[in-house]
């Protein structure tokens, strides 16, 4: 799964050097980082049913017509399966946050994403409001600190832009 | 490849939960202990051929069959190997550490290696023997403490800052993964 250490040992392995010092700076980046990160996951992991519940009411919101019949917010199962949906990308990106790379937004999000929602024409345009509605929702100090707040943006950019 | 953090991640996921209070804490502490850690890998690192022919070289003092016609470092190309063998595992072992899980080390490594060894005749005890080897002056140079007895005037003092308690966490990690080398092995 990706992240710094993950991606060192990996081309380390590849070329079958022990790591080197090099190697080992690269870690370091990620130790230094590291406290702004957790913060973030921390801060997410306590509050993720209120963060989710707020951008699957802000993009149902936006798209009303999702309420009608036929369409993927239209009943009891449908709604609890989309703010569910909502959750597993908030969770993701508390994993992300935690690992300190995309790896399991990657694998266990993005990867399939599209065809999936295609194939059971669901619309990702409200996925990118819901996730467009958490990434302009923060704001630093009040809800944590400044860089963890980047940190915890930058992920929300990278599934939005994953998905348009 | 998972690292310390992905598998916590990994954990969580099989409850679709967020990683949170005690495994957050843990990685906190990871966190704080990091620099040793990366003092403990370079430590290794910085000694790795010195380690690795020192333990075949152990291997074989402590059983000279080895090195007679028949033997599994006899000639030249299997001493070769064995040494090369050796440099591997401790390699995988380094990145484990540098990690904080043993995952690269079961999956890269160890996953088929005793079926490979069998099926070549490399003897399992005389394996296990350079492998421990390994894991007592793993353990000496992250409490930077190369023994006078041994190393004569090759004694080699990495300066590092050791705290205290020379590192013990990270000597028992670092045991822990020879351990599953040894029990992959036998």
């Amino acid at each position: 799964m990706k992240s710094v250490i993950t991606t060192v040992v990996a081309a380390a392995d590849a070329a079958g050097r022990f790591p080197s010092s090099s190697d080992l700076e690269s870690v370091q980046g990620s130790i230094q980082r590291s406290s702004a990160r957790l913060e973030a996951a921390e801060k997410l992991a306590g509050n993720l049913d209120a963060v989710a519940q707020e951008a699957y009411d802000a993009c149902i919101k936006k798209f009303p017509y999702l309420n009608d019949a036929g369409q993927a917010n239209s009943t009891d199962t449908f709604k609890a399966k989309c703010l569910r949906d909502v959750k597993h990308y908030m969770r993701l990106v508390s994993y992300c946050l935690v690992v300190g790379g995309t790896g399991p937004l990657d694998e266990w999000g993005i990867a399939g994403q599209r065809e999936v929602y295609r194939a059971l024409s669901l619309p990702t345009a409200p996925y990118v409001e819901a996730l467009s509605f958490a990434r302009n929702r923060g704001c630093a100090p009040r809800d944590m600190s400044p860089q963890a707040l980047t940190e915890y943006n930058a992920l929300l950019d990278y599934v939005i832009n994953s998905l348009s | 490849m998972l690292d310390a953090f992905s598998k916590a991640v990994v954990s969580a996921d099989a409850s679709t939960s967020p990683v949170s209070g005690d495994e957050l804490n843990k990685l906190k502490e990871f966190i704080a202990q990091g620099n040793r850690r990366l003092d403990a890998v370079n430590a290794i690192a910085s000694n790795a051929s010195c380690m690795v022919s020192d333990a075949i070289a152990g291997m074989i003092c402590e059983n000279q069959g080895l090195i007679q016609a028949g033997g599994n470092c006899y000639p030249n190309r299997r001493m070769a190997a064995c040494l090369r063998d050796g440099e591997i595992i401790l390699r995988y072992v380094t990145y484990a550490l540098l990690a904080g899980d043993a995952s690269v080390l079961n999956d890269r490594c160890l996953n088929g290696l005793k079926e490979t060894y069998t099926a070549l005749g490399v003897p399992a005890t005389s394996t296990v023997r350079a492998v421990q080897i390994m894991k007592a002056q793993a353990a000496a140079h992250i409490k930077d403490q190369p023994s006078d007895e041994f190393a004569g005037d090759k004694k080699r003092i990495m300066g590092a800052t050791v705290t205290e308690d020379r590192c013990a966490s990270l000597v028992a990690e670092a045991s822990g993964y020879f351990d599953t080398v040894i029990s992959a092995l036998s």
